[in-house]
């Protein structure tokens, strides 16, 4: 009779916590889960729904959450007009699962990709507008999923962030820019032991590089748009102090979840992949906003990507005061270029 | 009548060390199970914890100091079976069932620490309704959704006993307990939280015959 008792309760918890709730308003936060082969992963919607228009950020990493990429600003300048879906890939964020680790890896991505905007429609509306945003390795991820199929008729636009839709031509250019611009900071006395230790690493790993070197040019990438002033900092430490609490971050989930995906073997083969060959199938169109400081993924690959996409409606913005994270180094030229480019096309 | 015997033996402890000095002695006991109540909180999601501790070793231990006084201390071993909760909006729901062994160490004045290693079976509920998509891109909602992990913790904590000097049947317990869950995405979660609660000590509910020991150094 006990163990009935607590069948009970668990199904009452279960049903109660999972009752479908779709909210329609200006501004709305409702929080539901996909399951798709082996992974829930987390989506939150916030903002005007009314709109029916959806920004579905798809968030970097592999491994980083959509939680990082709230912030008040863009909730009052973006969601006051339109919906921001705040996505959790597999295996990160407060995304959740068993012994799914064989199922990371990018045509399964790209199919939940795939599945979160069908979900979307389902849930408010197939005539809803879908404007698709990628930052970082999201940039691989989006170029995996614009030219694959028919999936481009599901979006309206599709929005390109300090991405990378071509990894060997990605250390190709991080190497270059790290080199150039290394070797003029020491020309000005900047940065000099810093700056040398880059410079010697670009001199001798020159090409063909392995996915060791590729990590390292990333780390040395990171660091180096710390040593500009005139680049606005990114402080992660300070975004979680004063947001993990206010949004019931699960703060564990999202540690130990980037610490698997983002040491995942998957990665190696990330390595050697590129889309500038594909892109060609792409005639959505396209806004790319990149960082003139932004070592991680230099603007090179915007206009790598430029080139290769047959879409004629597309434009290229650079921020002068950000690195490799447009949306919050550059809030003010981001919000207004994203809320320009979905007003023109939605 | 449990809480006199107690008591007796306390005393019996106490004035026996100094007629007995460094004589072990076994004898059996029969003790009663404990029930647990604890709110079970992760930073400030809520929770909750029932559990049944039952007995099965205790040690009267009376030390002698060098300066002539004695301490004496109660160590005492139990079984535990628990059920827990703990709700983290958006995040998920978890009922969790585990088996521990607790260690508990009890001074004269009532104040006690408590060590205790647990495992068990957790089932998780989703924080939010949760969908699935076929290929065909149907939408369906998935009833009760959630997954299945071996959950393990282990805790320490401090408390006071008002059985010992105030003969009330019950005990006030603070305790730190570190929960992994596994396979969780293929590698494990750590979640720490926190307990306050209450154990009462019913006179005769679950009772065992125990070992009981006394030890004087």
């Amino acid at each position: 009779m006990k163990y009935q008792h607590i069948i009970l309760i668990a199904l009452l918890i279960g049903y109660s916590c999972q009752k479908e709730r779709i909210t329609i308003g200006t501004n709305v936060s409702d929080t539901f889960y996909l399951d798709n082969d082996n992974a829930s992963m987390r989506i939150t919607v916030e903002g005007n729904t009314s709109s029916q228009v959806f920004l579905l950020l798809v968030h970097g990493g592999p491994g980083e959450s959509s939680y990082f990429y709230k912030s008040d600003y863009i909730s009052q300048n973006i969601g006051n007009k339109y919906a921001i879906v705040y996505w959790d890939q597999r295996n990160a964020g407060a995304s959740q699962g068993d012994s799914n680790g064989n199922d990371l890896n990018l045509p399964q991505m790209t199919d939940d990709l795939k599945k979160v905007i069908q979900l979307l429609k389902g849930r408010y509306g197939e005539n809803s507008d879908v404007f698709l945003l990628g930052h970082s390795f999201g940039g691989l991820l989006t170029s995996s999923f614009m030219t694959a199929g028919n999936n481009q008729s599901l979006v309206k636009g599709w929005i390109f962030v300090d991405g990378s839709q071509n990894y060997p031509l990605n250390d190709t250019l991080t190497r270059q820019m790290l080199l150039s611009i290394g070797n003029q900071q020491v020309a000005l006395n900047k940065n000099i032991p810093q700056w040398n230790t880059i410079v010697s690493y670009c001199n001798a790993h020159t090409k063909n590089f392995t996915y060791d070197e590729s990590s390292q040019f990333e780390t040395y990438g990171v660091d180096a748009e710390t040593y500009f002033d005139g680049v606005k900092q990114f402080d992660i430490l300070a975004l979680i102090k004063e947001n993990a609490l206010k949004y019931d971050w699960p703060l564990t989930s999202i540690l130990f979840n980037y610490l698997y995906s983002s040491n995942a073997s998957f990665n190696k083969d990330l390595h050697l992949t590129e889309f500038s060959s594909v892109l060609y199938k792409v005639t959505t169109p396209t806004l790319l906003l990149f960082g003139q400081y932004d070592f991680i993924c230099p603007q090179g690959l915007g206009v790598d990507l430029m080139n290769c996409i047959s879409t004629t409606d597309k434009k290229m913005v650079i921020s002068p005061i950000s690195g490799h994270n447009f949306m919050y180094q550059d809030e003010v030229l981001f919000c207004r270029e994203v809320n320009e480019f979905i007003g023109l096309h939605k | 009548m449990h809480f006199h015997k107690f008591s007796l033996i306390l005393l019996v402890t106490f004035y026996s060390a100094t007629g007995f000095c460094q004589e072990d002695s076994i004898v059996g006991e029969e003790r009663s199970s404990n029930l647990k109540l604890s709110y079970n909180s992760s930073l400030i999601y809520p929770g909750a914890r029932i559990g049944i501790e039952s007995p099965i070793a205790r040690t009267y231990l009376t030390k002698s100091l060098k300066s002539g006084d004695k301490k004496e201390y109660i160590k005492d071993q139990f079984i535990t079976t628990n059920i827990f909760w703990y709700h983290q909006p958006n995040f998920h729901d978890n009922i969790y069932f585990t088996v521990g062994w607790t260690a508990r160490k009890t001074r004269s004045n009532g104040v006690f620490t408590e060590f205790s290693p647990e495992i068990g079976y957790s089932r998780t509920f989703l924080g939010g309704t949760t969908y699935k998509v076929d290929n065909s891109g149907n939408v369906t909602i998935e009833k009760l959704a959630g997954y299945n992990y071996l959950i393990a913790s282990v805790g320490g904590g401090v408390g006071y006993d008002f059985s010992v000097v105030k003969s009330k049947p019950f005990s006030v317990f603070y305790k730190l307990n570190l929960l992994t869950m596994d396979p969780y995405n293929s590698t494990v979660y750590m979640r720490p939280a926190m307990e306050l609660g209450l154990i009462y000590k019913p006179k005769d509910f679950l009772s065992f015959k125990v070992k009981s020991r006394r030890i004087y150094k």
